[in-house]
Parts: structure tokens; sequence; C-alpha cells
């Protein structure tokens, strides 16, 4: 519901972030409970001494609230909810864990024993139940394959920055929506921003040149989208619908922490091609469900990593699966920060770390960032500075489409989807039979991603 | 409200009191890159406001309206996302807990045995400050009065060494209203969506709806 994300910022409340948090530890509690079909007597509290086995559901801390930098496994900290534990938090021993992967703000269930009241000692830490696959019905299938006329569904994905650090060159977005409209043609193109980068350099340090090619001059940098970026965005055909994902780091948004509202389609001055949605948002095309999120998670989640299976898998692996697993798009809590040293003003003080930006984690609406429904999309996408990528886990197929320009000026990448149109003769649905019958789309065995240089 | 409902009502501080704790807003000269910070209308080393805008003082380049707002806006943006960076510090100053952690119990500090109160080292009512500093720097009827937040006092290193005359300040500020303007403008942007702005307004008038 795109209206629950039309609230005020700058106004954090440390009592209700808390019970956020809490939440999720209750929540998942539940879960576990549930999946693994065990009863109330068979939780305890982990941070009291017993000599019995039990299960516990909490958070993954550091062992310390000033701890600063990487964790090892010997560094952690499970943290009980204010039913289970009243709130304490109590180091974990992994001795007996041989491959496991945890991060920090992650939701772990746990069996093991408290036997000297110091520490935990996990004896086996339990898989999260995987969210289910959204399905059809065989009316809305076909009226889906009516609808696309047989043809593969085209899917053109592209994410910000799209100026270079250290100029406002415009043309690659140019050319760009010139292939869009003359070669790639597609149904749809999704662009995340940002758009206009407020930590640019350019832009940090005012660095902005005159246009000469413009008759008025942009005097703001919010008059510099509707001048420089605008008119390109325009030329997109309008039979082409182009939906909008905006970064905290868009001056064209005034919502800049996450989750965050969507940007302002009038204020922008849009055509009505245009569609403006929230970060993150999951919405429907067709028969698929995407899943679109801005904040960076593939570079921010720091694994600890025990054992040599885990750690020889791909790591982009073993994040999608966390994400899966904890149902949000962004789980890592403390969420980044990104900073630059600076010398100090005067002599005798060491340098200086300067606040730049972050993932601006507005805590008491992070359930806004919850897989909605509670089911895994088909298709999440989320943009990344690490290297481009498209695979498929736990049947998800997670698409990372690249920078659309690198910072030094290179050409950067997008992403290419192409969806098979969904037919009922041709056996790639999964039929199930329950009291109605009902379809998985297998996105993943029907679609094909590529990575495509700018 | 709680702690702040025995303070003064906020209209009547001044803003040398209001803005203590506020950071200066410090520009780069896109030219020559000098960092300098910027005080409204008063005599500076590093800069002048000249009759057609921002003049630095060392190359003597005069900065575009953009080159001024866009880094107006980047550092709003960077005092936001530091404010989202949720540092949290512990009121007992024998703890001198600080860090990004938060306890299911909010307001309880992490360290063992420590029964001091949590809170947000940057709260929002010091981010609110910030954006109002900002503001009264590009407000023509303060500058023209003179009533803005002194950056330099005597004996500082960067002591201006001209002085600028009371009717300097009127005419220059004259001058460069619609460049304050365009200022004003873009902090005006974040104020609107600045929940403190409104949740305040709510609890005054609470007594009128119910």
């Amino acid at each position: 519901d795109p209206s629950k994300y039309k609230f005020r910022i700058m106004r954090q409340n440390l009592v209700e972030s808390s019970e956020v948090l809490n939440e999720q530890i209750e929540i998942f509690t539940k879960l576990v409970q549930a999946h693994l079909k065990l009863t109330d007597s068979d939780f305890g509290d982990p941070t009291i001494q017993s000599q019995n086995v039990i299960y516990a559901v909490g958070r993954i801390v550091p062992d310390s609230p000033s701890a600063e930098g990487f964790l090892n496994e010997q560094s952690l900290s499970l943290e009980t909810s204010r039913l289970n534990g009243i709130g304490r938090r109590i180091r974990l021993k992994l001795d007996n864990i041989s491959d496991t992967s945890l991060f920090v703000g992650q939701i772990v269930a746990l069996k093991g024993s408290n036997a000297n009241g110091e520490a935990f000692l996990v004896e086996d830490i339990l898989d999260m139940p995987y969210p289910d696959a959204p399905v059809s019905t065989e009316e809305d299938i076909n009226l889906y394959k009516n609808s696309l006329k047989g043809e593969s569904a085209k899917i053109v994905v592209t994410a910000g920055p799209y100026f270079p650090d250290n100029s406002l060159d415009i043309s690659y977005l140019s050319d760009f929506v010139e292939r869009v409209n003359n070669e790639s043609k597609p149904h749809i193109v999704i662009m995340y921003g940002p758009f206009i980068d407020v930590t640019n350099s350019m832009i940090m340090e005012g660095r902005i040149p005159t246009f000469p090619h413009l008759k008025v001059q942009p005097r703001t940098l919010d008059e510099l989208f509707t001048r420089l970026v605008l008119p390109i965005l325009k030329n997109i055909n309008p039979k082409i619908q182009v939906i909008l994902i905006p970064s905290t780091r868009d001056v064209s948004s005034n919502h800049s922490s996450y989750p965050q509202d969507s940007f302002d389609r009038k204020g922008l001055q849009l055509p009505k091609n245009f569609k403006c949605f929230t970060n993150p948002s999951t919405f429907q095309l067709n028969e698929t469900f995407f899943g679109c999120s801005n904040a960076d998670i593939f570079k921010d989640m720091k694994e600890i990593l025990k054992g040599g299976d885990i750690s020889m898998r791909n790591r982009f692996d073993r994040i999608a699966e966390h994400m899966l697993q904890q149902r949000r798009f962004y789980p890592v809590f403390p969420g980044s920060l990104r900073s630059i040293t600076v010398p100090a003003k005067n002599e005798n003080s060491k340098k200086i770390h300067k606040h730049i930006s972050g993932v601006d984690l507005e805590v008491s609406y992070l359930g806004l960032t919850e897989f909605v429904g509670n089911f895994a999309p088909d298709v999440i996408m989320v943009p990344s500075d690490m290297s481009p990528f498209a695979r498929v886990v736990k049947n998800v197929v997670f698409i990372n489409p690249g920078k659309f320009v690198k910072a030094r000026g290179a050409r950067g990448t997008h992403a290419q989807i192409s969806i098979c149109c969904p037919n009922l003769e041709d056996r790639k649905l999964t039929k199930l039979e329950n009291d109605e019958v009902l379809y998985l789309h297998n996105v993943w065995k029907r679609s094909r991603v590529d990575i495509v240089g700018n | 409200h709680g702690s702040n409902s025995l303070q003064p009502l906020e209209t009547t501080i001044s803003d040398m009191e209001r803005f203590k704790d506020s950071s200066n807003l410090e520009l780069h000269c896109p030219n020559c890159s000098q960092q300098f910070v910027f005080g409204g209308v008063i005599a500076s080393n590093f800069y002048q406001m000249c009759y057609n805008g921002l003049q630095c003082k060392k190359c003597e380049h005069i900065f575009t309206p953009i080159q001024l707002s866009c880094q107006l806006e980047s550092i709003i943006r960077a005092h936001i996302s530091l404010y989202y960076a949720g540092w949290l510090v512990c009121d007992d100053m024998t703890c001198g807990n600080v860090t990004r952690q938060i306890s299911v119990f909010g307001k309880r500090c992490l360290n063992e045995g420590c029964t001091g109160v949590m809170r947000y080292r940057y709260s929002d009512k010091q981010l609110y400050n910030q954006l109002l500093y900002f503001e009264s720097l590009f407000d023509c009827a303060k500058n023209k009065k003179q009533e803005l937040k002194a950056v330099y006092y005597e004996g500082d290193k960067d002591y201006p060494k001209e002085k600028l005359s009371e009717s300097s300040v009127m005419v220059l500020t004259e001058q460069n209203r619609e460049l304050f303007e365009i200022n004003r403008a873009v902090i005006e942007k974040y104020l609107s969506n600045c929940g403190r702005r409104y949740v305040d307004m709510g609890g005054i008038f609470d007594f009128m709806t119910n």
C-alpha cells in the first residue's frame, strides 16, 4: 500500500524503533514454531543457566555495543525478545557448528544450551523456512496470455547514477533512450535512482558547469533534473511504460530515508507513461511478481562465515538466500554508513571521518520493507555497486543490473529480461491442486536475463 | 513533549541560543577549491556578497546560483543521513556508551549493569534547528537586522580584517534577494517533509479537537 510510505521523515522515536526490532523476533518465533511443529515448552530463555537443551529465536548482534569493524564467530551474541528473555543478550559459542553464515541483524533459530550462564552453546542452527511462491488461477493465466498475444514480456532495467562523478555528460542516457526506442523496444523500462546523486563529488563541491545548450541555466538541483534529465526521459516512446524507483541519494526526492516514498510524478513533470513506485516496492506485471529494492544489500551484508563448504559457495547466492529467509529486502541492522576521511582542522588532532551517506533506515517503518503477503517475488531486483549479475536462487530470479555509468565515466550496464508468455499447454507452469486449481509461475524456467553494456 | 515541556516557548529563544550547537555552512569555491564558512551577508576574509552573488575572495570567482544551492542541498542531505545513521548515547556520564545498536527495550543501555538511558545523539530537534539555522542565513530580514549567529569571534585566527557597514549589509542583502529566495526554497523542500514541524503543532492544538 503506497500510502503507507507517505510519512514525514526526521522524527525518529527510539521506543517505536525498538518495538519493531522486538516484533521481528516475535514474528519469527511464531513462524519457526509452526514450521518445526514445536510447542511453547520447547522454547526457553537462552540467557539464563539451565541444563536443558532448548530452542531459542533471536537476533544476531555483536557481543559488545561498541564493537567496530569486522566481527568473527567468537564475537557474536544473541538478542532475545522482550517476551522470551526480557531483551537480554547472551554470548554465542559456535564451536560445534561446522558450516554457517551469519550476519548482524539476522533473526536465527538456535538449538542448544546455556550450561554456565555465561554463553549459549549452539548445537544446531535451524533453517528458516523459505516463503511461498506466488500463484495464479487458470483464468488469470489465460488473461495474461491473451494480453501478451503469445509474445514474451520484455523488460529493461537500469540503475543510477546516470552521470559519472566528474562530468554532467548526459549523452549515455540519450544514447540509451535511442536504443530502447529503436532496438530493444521493451514493454517496460524500470529505472532506479539516483538520477541526480547528492553525493556526486561535483555536486558536493559545487563544481557545476554552465550548460551552453540551455537557454535558461538551472539554479537548483531540482531545476537541473527538469532542464537536463527530464527532456531525455520524455523522449522514451510513450507506448513504453516506464517505472521509476527512487534512491535515498536522489535529489528529486525529499523523502531520503528507507523505506522511501515514491517520486512525485506531477511535481517532476513526468509524462503519463511514467509510473513512480516506492522503494522498496512489489508489483505484478502480467503474472510475474517483481520485488524491487534500492538499498545495496549485496554490498552491505558482511557475513561471518564458518566452514569450508559455505565459504566455497557464491557470495551473492548466500545473500539472496538470507534475504529470502529473512523475508525482507534489507535484513542487515544497523544499516551501512559511508564516510570519507578528511584532514583535521587543527594540527594536533587526527584525521576525522566525515559522514557522507548510508542506507538511512527508518527503523520504525521497517515493516514496509518486508515481503508483501509473506510470499517471495518471482523476480527480485536490487541494484548494487558490486559486479552485475543474474542468478536463480531457490527458484527466484535475482538481478543486479549494475550501474548505468561508472564513477570515472566508463560505460556501465543494464539488464534485459524476457519472460516467455505463460501457457497452460507447455507444461512449464506447475499445477497445484488443493481446493482450487492454481499454478506456480516458474518464471525462473521461462525467463532469460542478459546483462548488456550501455 | 516530556522533557521539552518546561522549556521556554521556542519562538522566544534568540537565534544565538537556538543555533549554538548547529554546524556551520561550509562551502567550496568551485574554481579554486578554497573552503570557507558561509555566514550570510557578513564580513569575511574568504568571501563577499557582491551585487551579483557570492564571490570567492581568493580567486574572485562569482558562484552561479546552482554552485551555491547544490552545496547547500548536499550538506542538508548529509545532515539528514547522519541523523539516520542512528547513533545513540547513554546519558550516564560514567558509562559513555556510544553505539548504533538498539536494544528491544529502546532506552535500555546495553552495557552490563548500566542504568543509564539511551537517546539519539543527533536528535530530531537538533536536526530541525540545523535546517532553521541554514534558513536564517538566507533570510533577508535577519541579514539586514544583523541577527545571524556569529561565525567569527574576536581573537579567532580568521576574524575578518575589514568590517561591513550597516548600509552595505542592507544594500547587498536586497541585491541578493532572489539568490537567497532560491536557497530558502531548497531548505523549505526539506522542512516541508520534516516530522518535527508538524507533530508539535498537533500536540499544541490537541485540546481543541478532544
